[in-house]
């Protein structure tokens, strides 16, 4: 299951400088249709800023992103929602004086206007989430883990065909991040194409048919996952030159 | 809040809240019904004249919160929107002899679009910018209308300020001989800001709102420009407070800028609409019953001894207030209100 091919996402030579430090370094992949793609790295390696600068949360100095062969790169981040295109933050950002429900609520306003119809899709996604019983909960009550779902959930509700996660699973327990995979996998299902950072390697050899890996701002890697964990390049960048020598 | 979600939902901790809905119905009902009579039932024209100053400050409160308690950015130069529509209402009366009816609104575009020039540059920026921005706004425009006694051949009076031209008792100059007509206006003034504040509550712009008070990045990644929505309410708020300058106008038939411009006027609003509870439809209304009283009876007893007097009041209420009740006296109100109703259970 490796989506149909076509390109939903083509980044072409992206680059961000911050001072002296060159984040990202010509930064070129492609994202087919229906796939997860996980992007990896050590801490450092410029995947956050790439991640934020499709977002639209970071300019590019240059290169282009391409969305459904739209050069997107330079716009706002509610431009990029609105195109499909939504994401997640590394540390959740749930609007804790609202209910599950109203969270879920406020990215529908994207797709629909009638306030009945975003309350049911919201409901809906409550329960997807398996959060339905907590729907009129204020959020501020929640778990870390139930507002790490919520932060997913609150993504969907703007019906994205691209969907961007950071670190969904940081901090999670062992059955927590069972859950988050399997709630991945069952949004991919809905037709949702996924590009997902992340740290916890079972999980990206759980969910990924496709990792890239980054260091130092620039493409290193780029194939199945269990073929990319043995290259020497990657060996290097996480493990240093003489693991890499050794293995 | 979990009003909203009642309808289409059967979970059992919402029939609480359906039955707290019930008794706050009840509640504002009763307080409809007695706001109605009280003009009626107490006809004593200094206690009519105190309570349309509670209404006023209640109204005035009520705009005030339209913007700042859903987004949670702080405003100390509301008294500028006032001061608008004050002194346009009063010089499109006095120079051009249109209705006050109609200069009211007017002022109130005015101040919309002040207000744009206020918020355009500020909502871009992350942190206190905005609340400097007003004072500094509202302050250069109190100093520039004490000192300024024409402007492009238009008689602004200076500090003198300006007298409405009586012209006796007519619906149409907005001109009353009794207390009670200036009552009723105001009073409906209000309900229309009361509903306006709840169809926010449940509107597009009332759920962008609270989502860029809860998290700014959070709100634009889901589809939300913060600058813009801020903007569109800051400019209803403008609008609202610039109306209700315009009635203050013709209450007291008189504008000048220390009153009705400077930032004790605008400290007012913003304190009462804190204490009140921001951010709800009715916190800013408590506030201004409360504490108006307060200000009124410093005055009037205290006369010119203690200027300002009130004011160290409200410091001292809003001290206490942010360290036991953070979220506005109405939230106690509304716990009690949801035990009295039958499943006392406060979810």
């Amino acid at each position: 299951m490796s989506g149909d091919g076509t390109p939903l996402l083509q980044v072409r030579g992206i680059s961000k400088r911050f001072g002296g430090l060159q984040a990202v370094h010509d930064l070129s992949f492609d994202l087919r249709r229906g796939e997860i793609l996980a992007l990896l790295g050590p801490n450092g390696a410029g995947k956050t800023t790439a991640f934020n600068m499709i977002a639209g949360y970071f300019r590019t100095d240059q290169g282009r992103i391409l969305f459904e062969g739209r050069d997107i790169a330079g716009r706002k981040p509610w431009d990029i929602c609105r195109i499909g295109i939504a994401r997640t933050f590394q540390l959740s950002k749930p609007f804790s004086d609202l209910t599950v429900a109203e969270n879920l609520m406020v990215g529908g306003f994207v797709r629909r206007s009638e306030i009945d119809e975003i309350r049911a899709k919201a409901l809906e996604i409550a329960d997807f989430l398996g959060m339905g019983h907590q729907a009129a909960t204020e959020v501020q009550h929640l778990t870390a883990f139930d507002r790490r779902k919520l932060e997913l959930g609150r993504a969907l509700s703007t019906e994205p065909k691209l969907l961007l996660m950071d670190e969904v699973v940081a901090g999670a327990t062992p059955s927590e991040a069972q859950e988050m995979v399997e709630l991945v996998r069952r949004i991919r299902d809905r037709g949702v194409t996924i590009l997902i950072v992340e740290h916890v390697m079972k999980v990206i050899m759980a969910l990924s048919e496709r990792v890239i890996v980054m260091e130092s701002g620039r493409l290193i890697a780029n194939g199945k996952p269990k073929d990319v964990v043995r290259q020497p390049e990657v060996l290097k960048a996480y493990f240093g030159e003489g693991y890499a020598a050794r293995a | 809040m979990a009003l909203r979600i009642s309808k289409n939902m059967g979970a059992p901790q919402l029939a609480t809240k359906s039955g707290y809905g019930r008794m706050a119905t009840l509640l504002v009902v009763a307080a409809g019904v007695v706001a109605l009579a009280l003009p009626i039932a107490m006809p004593d024209p200094y206690f009519v004249h105190s309570c349309i100053v509670v209404l006023l400050f209640a109204y005035m409160a009520t705009s005030w919160n339209f913007v700042c308690g859903y987004v949670g950015q702080l405003s100390i130069g509301h008294a500028m929107f006032a001061g608008v529509g004050g002194y346009a209402t009063v010089l499109i009366f006095s120079r051009l002899g249109i209705s006050p009816w109609l200069g009211m609104l007017v002022g109130g575009v005015l101040a919309a679009m002040l207000s744009v020039v206020v918020g355009y540059p500020t909502f871009r920026l992350k942190g206190p910018y905005f609340a400097l921005t007003t004072i500094a706004f509202a302050e250069m425009i109190r100093i520039w209308v004490e000192n300024t006694d024409t402007f492009l051949g238009i008689p602004l009076n200076g500090a003198a300020g300006i007298t409405v031209p009586l012209v006796g008792e007519s619906w149409v100059a907005f001109q009353f001989n009794g207390k009670t007509p200036y009552y009723y206006v105001i009073l409906v003034m209000l309900v229309l800001a009361l509903l306006a504040t709840w169809r926010l509550e449940r509107s597009k712009l009332g759920f962008y709102l609270k989502a860029i008070r809860g998290d700014r990045d959070a709100a634009e990644a889901l589809g939300i420009s913060p600058a813009r929505y801020q903007l569109v309410a800051l400019a209803i708020s403008a609008f609202m407070t610039g109306v209700g300058g315009g009635f203050y106008a013709q209450f007291f038939r008189y504008v000048n800028a220390d009153r009705l411009i400077g930032v004790e006027f605008s400290i007012d609003l913003a304190l009462m609409s804190i204490i009140g509870g921001q951010g709800t439809v009715f916190g800013p209304l408590l506030g201004a019953v409360l504490l108006t009283p307060i200000a009124e009876i410093t005055r009037g007893h205290l006369g010119g001894v203690l200027p300002g007097l009130h004011i160290v009041i409200y410091g001292i209420i809003l001290i206490l207030a942010v360290l036991y009740l953070p979220k506005g006296l109405i939230d106690p109100l509304r716990s009690i209100l949801s035990r009295l109703s039958k499943n006392g259970r406060s979810a």
